[in-house]
């Protein structure tokens, strides 16, 4: 065996200063060690300067904190003892049925604090928050591992606490926090608690009805928009792993109060985002949306069901509700399908005239839509020629010209067979009923 | 013209063994050997050596008792009654759970060597897993079919796939999940599966086989990085509590079992007795004909080459022409697609081939090749690996592939089991070239080359260490490979990216550090090649160090022979946007490398100079590029350029000339100058046959340092490891150093030329007339007062 000698080392260390000072190419930054960032072990005698109390068992040490969220407190427009009006169906309707009722109570609301994003073994959660509802306000109770030695035992104080909770409540946990927390729990070679737990992740249905209002569905951005609560001095994300390590170099942890503080805060605002978005999928007619996108996702989501009646009222109520033009497009161009399958042909072809008048990006389809209807339902060949070459108009393709080849041989034998259509047309087009959009949203 | 393909596509051939290959009338290939015979016999013939390497017949075993009923009778499906000797003691070995390297050459049925055993594990336990390594993604897709074949008959619930860089996401995690037999490459193991082995816990619970195939391929950088690679699948395996057996395949190199052991610190036993049978062979050794004796001028090889080619193609002969550079390679295919042409209606006759091309158009042309849709296929060392693309007539080697191993696994592509083939070495003027040609015992008797690796480079270690950490925290005490890790740990803890805590070292940094590690080169960087002439399409992909000589702003880029102008070289964007034309030249860029001394580890006197070894620093750059005509290689131009700097660390073998040794000699400054250029290329030469490398491994570079008292100017010869980090090969030099300097005086002594040639020193245009008389001058400095010190 050949012994890595001190003098190898050396010769690295100069070989990388070396090469730090030369790149031209440099991917990786490779740091020199100063004097200020010269390890020196945290104090584990001294008293350990975070509010909590230390936790012992056969597996080490680790740190617990907890913390009580009163139900008078208000957590932007939301009240914590809103909370307390939480229903067990309403898994159920949230996570599209996958979920069982489970009792509020046997909730646990969960979020991670980790040294990265990079994903991968070496990835660790160095903070686990659990939330839980209970009668004198919101629970949660933190998880700190004060140094890697500390991690076995914080996973089973985690494991423990879980074991008292049915279902696992989360924002993007299912790609995140759960498979992270589930190689911790492989590498400790710890039983890992969380397969048992039905797992609601928040994420999606919240993408679902904010994906066309909010530039993104970050929990800091609901948590401003949707529950207007505003954060001051909180540590950024991407600067959480920073202060972890930089606490494990200095022993010093004032740097991570911030951190502490973050979890709770994302634990809060997860169970009051909890508390918006749950009823609504559970009553979706009786939602207390204002804005018109918010309702499009809603429609989105019943139309998807099946539930097609559900949706168009939804559809209707977003119309009315107020739309900007893009979503507004879609809308009538999405309910006149609906209305289509639904057999309203008459109502679907008001909405398919009403996006044929405008310049929209369903134009050129809808006159297409239009001209299959023309030369199918009613066989007016002439009108579906004239639809369809709108339609080529807006949109060129070659199934539009070979249609419209088609129509013309088609309305060409009625017109050889003497049969005129004019008069239909002109009679349709007299029908005093000018459909607008106004009129379709009523 | 019209070719008319091979009749007998290759399609119909059997390849896999026992499948009766179709005999054929003319075992002579169209009186070829003949007539290279009659040429052989005149004077001054360019036929320099024909070899014929006789038929042979098959040894057969019968199948061992314990494989599984259901296998034998899968293989008896595809016609395999019996196996061949090498694959029975594979078996055996395999059987004993002893560590197996499999040495046989191509077309020996060697997958059978691990499958069989592989299979037969996965029948007796289903919950078994094997993971198979293999250079590249198409050499796993290949072998993915060949063992579902197989596999399938089984019946039992064998689940194999391929799992790389192009395995979409939602089959990973089936995958990761269920398959038990996984076919993947170094780099995936690398960066894809073992940062992630908690997603893999059932897979490395049972991992009980790791296939490597290719084994030769995994020398220098490469192999030292995929030992360490390994050191953290055995160290990932230990945790999930399994210890797998590995097997190995290569093709043969002086090393095998060695390379093996030092790859996966494992004791190997070697199976290198091949029971294949073998279509009769020739070898011919072709040396263009001298036009000028004096300047030992010979008629361009790459021309030779073309027409040696094109002999073989008119006779519809399936033709396989390797050069030892893309340059080459594009300008053959060019000459090739303009004699041939393409038959009426049809496929282009002759394509190119080489690793710049799109995956898509690689397996294309394989395909065809296979199916006999096309004709003839100009490579570089692309597909000197195990692809298959079925078995060719002839191959043409344009120029020494510079080493006995490799050149034999390219004349292995040519080879039916019942019928003659030919293999056609067309010598370059470059020394290596011109000593196998008159040496042919060198080749032809001489063991192949050794593949060094280094898994100890200490700066490849400490990346894997660091990716080690990451996937599991090291104890402190933990050894990796043989080294203790304390030291390095202690470094990392430094640089920040460890911390300490109850013993053991934890991975303390946002980063993910095997994104950060490419096995093959020092930047994973590569550009893509935007062709933009009506459009924008993309065509192929170059790697970052040879963008900078081949997509340089005005170079004419060459792919499957048609010319494109560079327009742009956008270095930001990592795009060359280039353009068809048609010009009639191409260029070739002028490369200026700088070597540093950073540190000598010995140093000792070697007659009057100083010989060392050490750490170096090279630095390169493109300078300029030559405008060179088709056909007649004059320079028609050349341009000015203005690239960035590349840089390396490795390690050197020197020598140090002091001022004073060379006062005496009566020659001038540049005289001596161009007189230590000859004497370097001379001792590279020399270097790659004492170390048994491919000379492209060594980079030999001259300069000069101020002596101790700063006052003269001291010149210098450096040979040096051509890998970042350097592969060991410094020391053996420093140790041979009286064979490197007493070979290389006789080397020049012998030749007969005048000035100087490309045999020995270079042809007087490129190293000036006076640089053999310096360089003998230098050795016998050298060597006599060596001499005397070693008589005192």
């Amino acid at each position: 065996m050949r012994r890595i000698t001190q003098a190898d080392i050396e010769q690295l260390r100069r070989r990388i200063n070396d090469a730090a000072e030369r790149a031209i190419d440099n991917h990786e930054p490779v740091g020199r060690p100063t004097p200020a960032q010269q390890p020196s072990a945290p104090s584990r005698h001294g008293a350990f300067r975070l509010a909590g109390e230390e936790r012992q068992s056969s597996l080490g040490r680790c740190w617990l904190q907890e913390h009580l969220i009163p139900n008078d407190r208000m957590h932007g427009t939301i009240r914590v003892g809103d909370l307390q009006l939480m229903r067990g169906g309403w898994l159920t309707s949230v996570s599209d049925g996958e979920a069982q009722p489970v009792d509020p109570g046997r909730w646990a609301f969960l979020d991670t604090e980790t040294t990265g994003l990079a994903g991968g073994t070496g990835t660790c959660a160095f903070l686990v928050g659990v939330g839980a509802i209970e009668t004198g306000g919101f629970r949660v109770r933190l998880f700190f591992m004060r140094d890697y030695d500390e991690e076995p035992a914080m996973l089973e104080a985690l494991s423990e606490c879980l074991n008292q909770y049915d279902a696992l409540i989360t924002y993007n946990g299912k790609s995140y926090d759960v498979p992270l927390l589930e190689t911790r729990f492989r590498l400790k070679r710890q039983a890992c608690p969380l397969g048992r737990l039905r797992h609601i992740d928040l994420l999606y249905p919240a993408r679902r009805i904010w994906r066309e209002r909010m530039s993104n569905c970050r929990l800091g951005t609901l948590e401003s928009e949707v529950l207007g609560f505003g954060r001051h001095d909180d540590v950024p994300g991407a600067l959480i792993p920073h202060r972890y390590f930089n606490y494990l170099k200095t022993g010093n942890p004032a740097g991570l109060r911030p951190v502490f503080r973050h979890n709770v805060l994302d634990l809060v605002s997860l169970a009051c985002l909890g508390a918006v978005l749950m009823p609504t999928f559970a009553a979706p007619g009786e939602t207390t949306f204002r804005h018109g996108e918010d309702m499009l996702g809603l429609a989105r989501w019943l139309r998807k069901k099946g539930d097609r009646e559900g949706a168009l009222e939804l559809y209707r109520k977003a119309i009315r509700a107020g739309l900007p033009p893009g979503c507004l497009y879609a809308s009538i161009w999405e309910s006149a399908r609906l209305e289509g399958q639904a057999g309203n042909r008459r109502i679907q072809v008001r909405l398919l005239q009403d996006l044929s008048r405008v310049a929209n990006p369903y134009r050129g389809s809808a006159f297409e839509q239009l001209a299959k209807y023309y030369e199918h339902r009613e066989k007016d060949f002439r009108a579906a020629l004239e639809m369809t070459r709108n339609a080529h108009l807006h949109a060129p393709s070659e199934d539009l010209a070979y249609r419209e080849r088609r129509l013309l041989r088609k309305a060409g034998d009625d017109a050889r067979a003497g049969v005129t259509r004019h008069a239909r047309i002109a009679s349709r087009e007299s029908v005093p009923f000018r459909p607008t959009v106004a009129d379709v949203a009523s | 013209m019209k070719i008319e393909l091979n009749p007998e596509s290759p399609a119909v051939r059997g390849r896999r063994q026992g499948l009766s290959p179709i005999s054929r009338p003319d075992d002579s290939l169209d009186g070829v050997i003949e007539r290279f015979e009659a040429l052989q016999r005149r004077t001054d013939s360019p036929v320099a050596t024909i070899r014929k390497l006789p038929a042979r017949d098959p040894r057969w075993v019968d199948f061992p008792k314990e494989i599984d009923g259901r296998l034998r009778e899968a293989l008896a499906s595809k016609g395999i009654e019996k196996l061949y000797s090498h694959q029975a003691q594979s078996w055996d070995r395999i059987a004993n759970g002893k560590h197996a390297v499999i040495v046989t050459p191509t077309a020996s049925g060697k997958t059978i060597c691990y499958n069989l055993p592989v299979l037969n594990g996965l029948a007796s336990d289903p919950s078994a897993c094997a993971l198979y390594l293999f250079p590249t993604k198409a050499l796993a897709v290949d072998q993915l079919e060949e063992f579902n074949s197989l596999g399938a008959a089984l019946e039992s619930d064998i689940r194999a796939f391929t799992y790389d860089g192009d395995t979409p996401s939602d089959a990973r995690r089936v995958i990761r999940r269920r398959a038990n037999v996984v076919l993947s490459n170094p780099d995936m193991l690398h960066s894809g599966v073992l940062p992630h082995h908690t997603r893999w816990a059932r897979f490395f619970e049972h991992l009980r086989y790791v296939v490597i195939d290719e084994l030769h391929a995994y020398r220098g950088v490469f192999g030292s990085h995929l030992a360490n690679v390994l050191r953290r699948l055995k160290r990932i395996a230990a945790f999930y509590g399994s210890n797998p057996q590995f097997i190995c395949c290569s093709a043969t190199i002086a090393n095998p079992k060695e390379l093996a052991q030092s790859l996966t610190e494992e004791r190997f036993d070697l199976v290198d007795d091949n029971g294949a049978p073998r279509g009769e062979k020739f070898f011919v050794f072709y040396n263009p004909p001298v036009v000028n004796a004096q300047l030992g001028i010979r008629r361009s090889y790459v021309n030779e080459a073309r027409r040696l080619a094109e002999s073989f193609l008119e006779r519809g002969r399936q033709t396989l022409v390797f050069a030892n550079s893309r340059l080459v390679t594009e300008i053959l295919t060019r000459y090739l697609k303009e004699s041939v042409g393409r038959p009426p209606g049809g496929q282009a006759a002759v394509r190119g081939y080489r690793g710049g091309y799109l995956p898509r158009e690689r397996r294309e042309i394989e395909r065809q090749l296979r199916d006999g849709k096309v004709l003839g296929v100009v490579a570089t060392n692309a597909l000197e690996l195990g692809i298959d693309i079925g078995s060719l007539d002839a191959v043409v080697l344009a120029g020494y592939p510079g080493s006995i191993a490799s050149t034999w696994q390219r004349a292995g592509r040519a080879g039916r089991r019942n019928a003659a083939s030919v293999t056609v070495l067309v010598a370059s003027s470059a020394p290596l070239d011109q000593y196998v040609i008159e040496h042919p015992e060198y080749f032809f008797d001489g063991s192949p080359e050794h593949a060094h690796v280094n898994p100890d480079n200490l700066e490849i270690l400490v990346s894997h260490l660091k990716c080690a950490a990451f996937e599991l925290p090291i104890q402190v005490g933990e050894r990796f490979g043989p080294h203790d890790t304390g030291e390095m740990c202690a470094f990392l803890q430094e640089t920040g990216v460890l911390h300490h805590a109850g013993g053991a070292w934890h991975w303390t940094s946002e980063a993910y550090p095997a994104d950060a590690i490419s096995l093959r080169r020092i930047t994973s960087d590569n550009f893509v090649v935007v062709d933009i002439s009506g459009g924008s399409k993309v065509i192929g992909e170059v790697a970052f160090p040879a963008a900078l000589t081949t997509l340089h702003e005005k170079a004419i880029y060459l792919h499957e022979g048609q010319l494109f102008h560079v327009d742009r070289l956008d270095f930001t964007e990592r795009k060359a946007y280039v353009r068809r034309v048609e010009c009639g030249y191409y260029t070739d860029a002028v490369e200026h490398t700088q070597v540093e001394r950073l540190e000598g580890f010995d140093d000792d006197s070697l007659g009057a100079s100083l010989a060392s070894h050490g750490e170096v620093r090279i630095t390169s750059r493109v300078v300029g590029f030559k405008k060179i005509r088709f056909h007649t290689n004059e320079n028609v131009g050349d341009g000015k350029l203005s690239m960035p700097e590349q840089e390396m660390h490795t390690t050197a073998f020197w020598l140090l000339f002091p001022a004073a040794s060379l006062a005496s000699l009566p020659f001038s400054t540049t005289e001596i100058r161009d007189g230590l250029v000859g004497l370097g290329n001379v001792l590279r030469t020399v270097g790659a046959v004492l170390l048994m490398c491919d000379p492209r491994d060594l980079g030999v570079s001259t300069s000069s340092s101020k002596d101790e008292s700063e006052a003269v100017l001291c010149p210098e010869i450096f040979l040096y490891d051509n890998f970042p980090g350097g592969i060991g090969q410094s020391e053996p030099l420093f140790r041979m150093r009286a064979s490197l300097v007493s070979m290389a005086r006789e080397l020049i002594e012998s030749c007969p030329c005048k000035e100087g040639c490309p045999r020995c020193v270079g042809a007087p245009g490129e190293v000036g007339e006076k640089a053999k008389a310096v360089a003998l001058q230098l050795l016998a400095a050298l060597t006599s007062i060596h001499q005397q010190q070693e008589a005192a």
